[in-house]
Order: structure tokens, then C-alpha cells, then sequence
């Protein structure tokens, strides 16, 4: 499914999970965390990273690719 | 927890991981049964058992090496080209959606399952579970054989007719991998579930062995780096802990070998029988105090 808005949409989306996992390194956000007394969330820091990382990989997926032009020129 | 404590739960981890046998509930269940004297419910336990799995996952990187490698080059390529052209890209990002799910599930559910470690009958009874799962696995695959209507004489001629894991779907990919999640309870196989799945989602044995095992390792090492500085900042032995995890990585190694050739022909029926078993009479040692 190739789509510019659901390519955007994946961009936006890999960017606010960027956000939020740099939110739970700074311990901004402590929702459903093991230790509410810890001051950096690491773990949820890897896992919004990886997350962000699959929706950009899913956005560049989803983004109608341009018209490829062959040159008919030969390879050396 | 002394040497040869520590290099006994390695060898014991590394032997026990791939097999769909369930690692963290033998983890679990044997100290009990054995009545040493180290808690499970102490915090360095779990990181402990941590560190033995990166033993795991390093031996599982050692024997696929090669293949990591074009995975890796391949999932770069295919990311930043948009567009998957080979099969190595593909097995890439089925590999991406298929470890999501775990990351997912691992890091909301962590706390809740922790509180299992310290229970060995749920263990013991987490094994037999497992046991019936392995065995569903194998009568829906008869069926689906069936079905087919493979009538090959042999075994890995039988095989021929399912998928080699590249040709898995992306939706089958994410279940497979939200399957690994239950293998935070200890008892149930990370190994078995994933196999189990892949069979379900018609690939053969020996290629649902192969994913498996390749699911782990970014999971494994995952985990591992969330929970080893726990372990280095909890005063434990790290020496005899190391050692542990260089057996772990060692049987891992010579265990996963011998599962894929295993897988050529053979079956989950096995480890099933042997998980109910030993579920029942782990139960029975633990309530009669054996």
C-alpha cells in the first residue's frame, strides 16, 4: 500500500515515539515503568528507539516511489 | 550461589534454551528441587539467568554468523531503498515485525512476571502447559499435512512440500513473535511457541527451528543489555557468573546444532511427553516435599 499521507503519518508517529522514549530516559514519564522511584527509564528508551526505527522503516516503505529513468547508456 | 552452582545452571541453560523445552522453568525448578540455598527471588537471580542467555545468544551469533551479516546488510538496503528484492531483505524485516511484539510485551509485563520467579509450582505447572502446546502444535501440522495430502515416503521428503522461512507472512511473522512473550512465564518455551508457530504458518521443521533461533538472538541480547548492569551493580559474583554464561554460550551451541539436524525429520511430540512429566513430577516432589 503505497500512499504520501500514510507515509507522513508513519514519519509523525516515529517521531513522537522518539519523544516519548526520550521522556522516559529523563523520567518525565512514569507510566507502567517497574520502578516509579527511578530517574531514567532506559529500557523504555531501546524499545521507543526501536519502535521509531520501524515506523520511519515503514514510512520509506510506504512512500510512492518516483519514476526510475534507465539510462541506456552501458555500464562500464 | 557458589562455581558449581553457577557453571551447573550454565550448563543446564545452554542445553535447555533451544530445546523447546522451556530453560527458565528448569532454571527455576531444579534449584528448588535440589534445595540449594540461593533465593530465586533475589534481585541478581533473574539478571543471573540473563547473563546466561547472552551465553546463549552469542553462540546462536557464532553459528549463524555468515547469515547475520547479509541480514544485516540486507535490512540497511531494503530500509533505505524502501522496497524488499531478495530474500535475505525480506527474512530482514519478517525478523523486525516478528521481535516488536516481544519488545512490547517484555517491557510492559516485566514487573508482573517477575513475581512468578519465585514460585516453582507455577513453574512445574507452566511445563505441563508447555508440553500440551507442543503436542496441539504437532496434531494441527498432522492435520495440515493431511490436508495437503503429502503422501511422501519419508519424512524429510515430507517436509519438502512445507515453506522455508523467508516465505512466512508478516502478520504470521508478529504472531510468532508475540508468542515469544509467553516465555517470560517460566515453563513455557520461547523455542517450542516459536517453532510451534512457524509450523503453523506452514513452514517445515528444520526452517521453524532456524527462525526461532534467529527471533532469539535480538530478543536474548535485548534483554540482556536492559538487565546486566542490574547484575554488575548488585555485588554478585561475576567471575563464577561468567564462567557460567561461557558453558551456557558452549551447549547452546552444540544444542542448536543438533536441533537443526534434528528438524530435518523430526518432531515437538518428544519434548512434549518430556515436559509433562517432568511438570507432573516436579509438582509431585514440591508438594510432598521430596
Amino acid at each position: 500500500m503505497k500512499s504520501t499521507g500514510l507515509a507522513i503519518g508513519l514519519g509523525v508517529l516515529g517521531v513522537v515515539f522518539l519523544i516519548i522514549g526520550v521522556l522516559y530516559a529523563f523520567g518525565v514519564l512514569q507510566i507502567a515503568v517497574s520502578d516509579p522511584h527511578a530517574t531514567h527509564h532506559y529500557t523504555h528508551l531501546i524499545l521507543f528507539t526501536v519502535l521509531a526505527v520501524a515506523c520511519f522503516v515503514a514510512a520509506n516503505f510506504a512512500r510512492p516511489k518516483g519514476t526510475v529513468y534507465v539510462t541506456d547508456r552501458p555500464r562500464r | 550461589m557458589n562455581l558449581w552452582q553457577a557453571l551447573f545452571m550454565g550448563l543446564l541453560q545452554g542445553a535447555t534454551e533451544l530445546f523447546p523445552v522451556s530453560s527458565l522453568g528448569h532454571a527455576v525448578l531444579i534449584p528448588s528441587l535440589l534445595k540449594w540455598s540461593f533465593k530465586q527471588s533475589d534481585p541478581s537471580f533473574l539478571p543471573f539467568l540473563v547473563l546466561l542467555h547472552i551465553g546463549t545468544a552469542t553462540a546462536l551469533l557464532v553459528l549463524y554468523r555468515q547469515e547475520w551479516v547479509a541480514l544485516i546488510r540486507g535490512f540497511f538496503s531494503a530500509a533505505f531503498r524502501g522496497q524488499i528484492q531478495t530474500d535475505t531483505e525480506r527474512l530482514a524485516m519478517l525478523l523486525l515485525v516478528g521481535t516488536i511484539p516481544a519488545a512490547i510485551l517484555g517491557v510492559y509485563l516485566q514487573t508482573r512476571i517477575k513475581s512468578l520467579f519465585a514460585s516453582p509450582y507455577a513453574a512445574a505447572a507452566f511445563l505441563v502447559i508447555n508440553g500440551a502446546l507442543m503436542i496441539g502444535f504437532e496434531l494441527l501440522r498432522r492435520r495440515a499435512e493431511r490436508r495437503a495430502a503429502v503422501t511422501a515416503s519419508s519424512r524429510p521428503e515430507q517436509e519438502e512440500h512445507f515453506a522455508q522461512a523467508e516465505r512466512i507472512s508478516f502478520r504470521a511473522a508478529a504472531i510468532v513473535g508475540a508468542c515469544q512473550a509467553l516465555a517470560f512465564l517460566p515453563g513455557i518455551s520461547r523455542s517450542g511457541v516459536t517453532i510451534g508457530g512457524g509450523l503453523l504458518a506452514g513452514l517445515r521443521h528444520q526452517e521453524a527451528a532456524r527462525f526461532s533461533f534467529l527471533l532469539a538472538t535480538p530478543t536474548i541480547l535485548g534483554a540482556g543489555i536492559v538487565e546486566v548492569p542490574q547484575l554488575l551493580s548488585s555485588g554478585v559474583p561475576i567471575a563464577e557468573y561468567l564462567a557460567g554464561a561461557v558453558l551456557s554460550g558452549l551447549a547452546a551451541y552444540a544444542s542448536a546444532r543438533f536441533l537443526l539436524r534434528y528438524f530435518r525429520s523430526g518432531r515437538l511430540d518428544p519434548y512434549g511427553i518430556y515436559c509433562i512429566a517432568a511438570g507432573l513430577v516436579s509438582l509431585a516432589l514440591l508438594h510432598f516435599n521430596l
